[in-house]
């Protein structure tokens, strides 16, 4: 669930931080940087400089760490994305096997380029790397899932189905 | 152990870096991220050199030295390193040195002139980032002149502490950013400039005053508190003067650095510090006085040699902004005749910091110490102060109504429009226009050379104490003839 | 999944030693197959040594890229420390690469047991899977994995009734290819941006928090059931003398059967692609490999013809072993926008910390992008050559020679190609990648 832009429930995320940190040794928690940078963009959708400085007092670092590892990670979004990210991968094998006919053809269906986010902020496009997924290529991935063996069609009914 | 730079044989010590090792023999290995007080980066890669027995460069900032290590700088292959290294500096430089005030003393105009390709091997153009910006009120930035050596980011996270700065952003579009800008200002950025090893962090208060070659710096003492941390004051060259620029620009001071002084600051030095050069433009106090009407030095210290030899229960009030040789001379003439008290004229400002772990103490005087080894320390009370019918007060202080009808000789360099008028003014010479020595709170000694020329009636309180003594002594000396 | 093949299973396969089915990956399911009898026979019978011992003796080379051997590095673990940590990099970001992947969805337990046989060796309390961010089910069979051995008393305290203890954290990488660099790892996992580390120090002697540090690849760890099972000895014995063992090879690209291949080093290159991987899409003729993963130096067809899959042979024909990670390339494709695929890759994944990768990739993707829009110049060419050059050898990291391996070699190997792109403001074969 996305939350609106600045809605940040430090109580829910607090509770979710604990938890989290239990599952690491004591004197630990700088570690739990980037996980809880992770549970944040997984509540609101996207991570403000607010949200960092909040991160940095839980995990005892300086604030500037926790922004420069923001700014540093491709998972972690600074800007409000759609309800769904698709992320179609441009690396090599993807590339062998037609990632530039299925990139044209979401840019076509979704009407943005990639980096965009469609007008009804159903779903921001984004071109990515190697998604590890070269023996089924050409792969994108939606939200969470994998999505391989892409044909036009494939495309097509993945994104239908989150309409 | 030893270890061989090119043709030279040097000792060199367990646990040091062959850069290290080199820099302590005057060899030269050119660096940018590496510092002596910082950790190291080993970013930069222009300290890369060849290794006997080793495949690849090395880094030498990150390399330690081992008995009978050979070195080669001069190897072909390190040419060809560090020509590459300054081609991917200088990509998207801006090389705009005409506008920037590093040139002159700018490390990276210094490496591409030494060991850079005369032109870039790229026809694209450049990329952008954000020019010339204010980091803070004291601090101008500039990212493209910036080469992401990370001093000013490790300088702010290991040695002022305050985490000021960071970079951000991955690959080619880094950028030393900072980080909450609404965050107080670190009380030691300043160090950051001296520290940037281009033009990319500069001080706004310097910016676009001078080009450096026409400068020159002259060693001094910061008198913001009892550390006092040796810093340079910059001045015109005498050969730069020139009737064209003006009175004010040919004599002011245009900025202080901090200047190494491994006993004291080592190369650091706070923003007060920073700041020394403005108090030559604090307002000062120019004329003798005596009374309410400006008079000439030999009346004023006719006048003052009258009241003091007329008082029965005299006593002076000493300032810890005194130096060594005026005390010493303060000490040898009236020193004797008057009870003295002691005094830290200045204090800590709202605002200010007041001691923390690093240079800056409470004591913001620069010779407490000094007055303490040849007076002791007693703080005048109330009580004191109308105990007696004379005070010689020699520093800032213009508070006499706790005096009662005692004299008032007041000896100061400063103009307060508080003060009531004393019996007797002598306007003194500031810390700038003479030499001398302070001793910080922990006794070290520390000298400052004169960088200014005293305005004409100004008096430098020495001379005023052994006229005053000869004035003195005189009569009694005929008297002792007769 | 590892694709429509359906791939070889043997029983004497360190991985591929069963059918796949839904529940092939389950405790139970892996303790059916032998699972965990290794862990069981060196709580009981062996000392940590004795399983540092077999990892040495078996030749076992890691198997992220940088094939180095596995029990020397263990060995530089002062395992006297108060604190020794263990990290299984499963970042895996070489494009080209799927191998990691599959154990974690098929074999976790087989990973969770080469974790706990190598945290035994090397005395380690505590081991991080540093799992890449974009990974969903083979996180989730991990964390599920991870469930059932807690409960199964396999780790955490007292393990199998034992004095050892370890526990296993799960940490997920935040989308960074330089995290697989095992210093940058250890910086990421330290809550930082992942910029390498200089070295020395070496992680095994200062690594995470300052702590002996080892840090291995999945498939690595992998391995070290079957040699505690079996033996160093056996695992020898594998393969090709000079790297042996068996390695995860990933078909991909223009074959008409991609996917994961489990074979010993030293197999023939040219049976995996021609005979395993059913050649090349369409009949078409091979125009090129990549052996190992996108930053191994690219081969021509004719260049692979005696090559088998081990490190000498590829080094001997100017590429490497790498990751595994096979990408075939047919007749008739650009390389001059095959190139493009991987400066904009590795463009992106510079970390920023040192001169000539941060600036260098850039410059390399700027001017294929200009060459590929139709605005290449002369001097172009000299510069894809002077550029990689610069930047080789030169870097903190390996990424910097990751990244100009691939332009030299495609520029090397396929002049002609960019010559006339260049000249001709087009490409030789309309652009093509796909075959």
């Amino acid at each position: 669930m996305k939350e609106g832009p600045g809605d940040t429930d430090t109580g829910g995320l607090r509770e979710q931080f604990d938890r989290l940190g239990g599952t690491y040794p004591r004197q630990m928690s700088a570690s739990l940087v980037l996980p809880l940078l992770q549970i944040v963009q997984q509540q609101k959708g996207h991570v403000t400089a607010a949200d960092a400085h909040f991160v940095a007092d839980y995990a005892g670092v300086p604030p500037a760490q926790v922004i420069e590892a923001l700014s540093w990670y491709t998972m972690l979004h600074r800007q409000p994305v759609g309800r769904h990210v698709v992320k179609v991968c441009r690396n090599i094998a993807c590339a062998l096997r037609g990632s530039d006919r299925l990139l044209a053809h979401v840019e076509k269906t979704l009407g943005v380029a990639p980096g965009g986010t469609t007008a009804d902020g159903r779903f921001t496009f984004l071109a990515v790397e190697c998604l590890a997924s070269c023996g089924t290529a050409p792969v994108m991935q939606v939200d969470e899932t994998y999505h391989e063996q892409l044909d036009e069609a494939k495309v097509d009914r993945v994104l239908e189905e989150l309409r | 152990m030893e270890i061989t730079i090119d043709d030279r044989t040097i000792e060199a010590n367990r646990g040091e870096s062959v850069l290290q090792a080199a820099l302590r023999h005057g060899i030269e290995i050119p660096h940018f991220c590496y510092h002596p007080r910082l950790s190291i980066a080993g970013s930069c890669r222009i300290c890369l050199v060849k290794v006997e027995g080793v495949g690849k460069l090395m880094p030498a900032c990150n390399l330690s030295v081992a008995p009978n290590m050979k070195v080669a700088t001069l190897a072909p292959e390190v040419g060809r390193a560090r020509q590459q290294v300054m081609q991917f500096l200088m990509l998207n430089h801006p090389v705009d040195c005409g506008i920037c005030d590093k040139a002159g003393e700018c490390r990276l105009q210094d490496y591409e002139y030494a060991y850079g390709l005369p032109r870039s091997r790229s026809t694209d153009a450049k990329h952008h980032k954000r020019k010339l910006y204010d980091l803070s009120p004291r601090i101008q930035l500039d990212n493209e002149r910036c080469i992401l050596c990370s001093r000013c980011v490790r300088f702010t996270r290991e040695v002022s502490k305050s985490n000021m700065l960071g970079i951000v952003e991955r690959g080619a579009h880094a950028v030393v950013e900072r980080i909450d800008p609404k965050s107080d200002d670190d009380p030691y950025s300043d160090n950051v400039i001296g520290l940037c090893p281009t033009g990319a962090l500069l001080s706004r208060d310097f910016l676009y005053q001078s080009r450096v070659w026409f400068l020159e710096p002259v060693r001094s003492v910061c008198t913001g508190c009892s550390r006092g941390c040796s810093i340079d004051l910059w001045r015109r060259k005498k050969e730069w003067r020139m009737r064209s620029l003006g009175e004010e620009r040919n004599s002011m001071l245009y900025r202080v650095t901090a200047r190494e002084n491994p006993e004291i600051n080592g190369p650091w030095l706070c923003n007060k510090g920073f700041d020394q050069h403005k108090l030559a433009g604090r307002e000062r106090t120019l004329t003798p006085m005596v009374g309410v009407a400006p008079a000439s030095i030999e009346r004023a210290l006719a006048e003052a040699c009258d009241l003091i030899a007329r008082a029965v229960n005299p006593a002076a009030l000493v300032s810890a902004q005194a130096s060594n040789e005026e005390l010493d001379v303060f000490k040898a003439t009236l020193g004797a005749r008057l009870r003295v008290y002691a005094r830290q004229d200045s204090v800590a400002q709202p605002g200010e910091v007041v001691e923390d772990e690093f240079l800056i103490k409470a004591d913001k005087n620069p010779n407490s110490h000094g007055v303490r080894e040849r007076f002791g320390w007693t703080t005048l009370t109330a009580a004191d102060a109308q105990a007696h019918d004379l005070f010689l007060v020699w520093g800032e202080w213009g508070d006499y109504d706790g005096f009662g009808d005692a004299s008032v000789i007041h000896l100061a360099s400063f103009a307060r429009q508080s003060d009531r008028h004393a019996d007797v003014h002598i306007p003194l010479s500031t810390t700038f226009e003479r030499s001398g020595t302070f001793c910080n709170f922990e006794g070290k000694r520390n000298r400052f050379e004169k960088v200014l020329d005293k305005p004409p009636l100004v008096q430098h309180a020495a001379d005023v104490f052994a006229q005053l003594e000869a004035a003195l002594v005189g009569p009694q000396k005929l008297q002792e003839a007769s | 999944m590892s694709g429509p093949a359906a791939e070889g299973v043997h029983a004497d396969n360190v991985f591929m030693s069963f059918a796949v089915t839904s529940d092939s990956h389950t405790l139970d399911a892996y303790r059916g197959r032998g699972g965990y009898e290794a862990l069981a026979k060196a709580l009981r019978t062996l000392q940590p040594e004795d399983v540092e011992r077999e990892v040495t003796a078996s030749g076992l080379r890691g198997r992220g890229g940088a094939n180095f051997p596995v029990g020397s590095k263990w060995s530089f673990v002062n395992k006297q420390s108060p604190v020794v940590y263990l990290c299984c990099n499963a970042d895996e970001g070489e494009p080209g690469t799927f191998k990691d992947r599959w154990i974690l969805e098929h074999v976790p337990h087989q990973l969770v047991e080469g974790v706990l046989l190598a945290a035994f060796a090397l005395h380690a309390r505590h081991a991080f899977v540093y799992i890449r961010g974009e990974f969903d089910l083979p996180l989730r069979r991990l964390r599920g994995a991870l469930q059932e051995a807690r409960a199964a008393g396999l780790v955490g305290e007292g393990i199998l009734g034992s004095a050892f203890a370890c526990d296993i954290v799960v940490h997920r990488g935040g989308g960074a290819y330089v995290c697989g660099e095992e210093s940058s790892l250890i910086n990421s996992l330290e809550g930082k941006k992942g910029y390498p580390r200089n070295k020395p120090p070496f992680p095994a002697v200062k690594g995470f928090y300052g702590a002996p540090t080892v840090v291995n690849n999945v498939e690595t760890l992998a391995n070290v059931p079957w040699i505690v099972a079996r033996g160093g000895a056996a695992y020898a014995a594998l393969g090709s003398k000079a790297n042996p063992g068996h390695r995860l090879f990933g078909l991909s690209g223009h074959v008409n059967r991609p996917g994961l291949y489990e074979r010993p080093t030293g197999y023939s290159l040219r049976k995996l692609i021609f005979e395993d991987a059913g050649g090349v899409l369409g009949g078409k003729a091979l125009k090129a490999v990549i052996p190992g993963g996108s930053s191994t130096p690219v081969l021509t067809a004719s260049e692979i013809e005696a090559l088998t899959l081990d490190a000498p042979s590829l080094q001997q024909a100017g590429s490497m072993l790498g990751s595994g990670g096979v990408i075939v390339v047919a007749e008739g494709t650009c390389m001059v926008r095959l190139l493009q695929v991987l400066t904009r890759f590795y463009r992106h994944e510079s970390c920023g910390q040192c001169t000539p990768c941060r600036e260098g990739t850039a410059w390399m993707d700027d001017i294929i992008a200009r060459v590929v829009d139709g605005r290449g110049e002369a001097a172009d060419l000299a510069n894809l050559q002077a550029i990689p050059e610069g930047i080789l050898g030169n870097t903190l990291c390996a990424l910097g020679d990751a990244a100009a391996m691939p332009v030299l070699s495609f520029v090397k190997k396929f002049g002609a190609e960019f010559d006339y792109f260049v000249a001709n403001r087009r490409s030789l074969y309309d652009g093509r990648l796909e075959a």
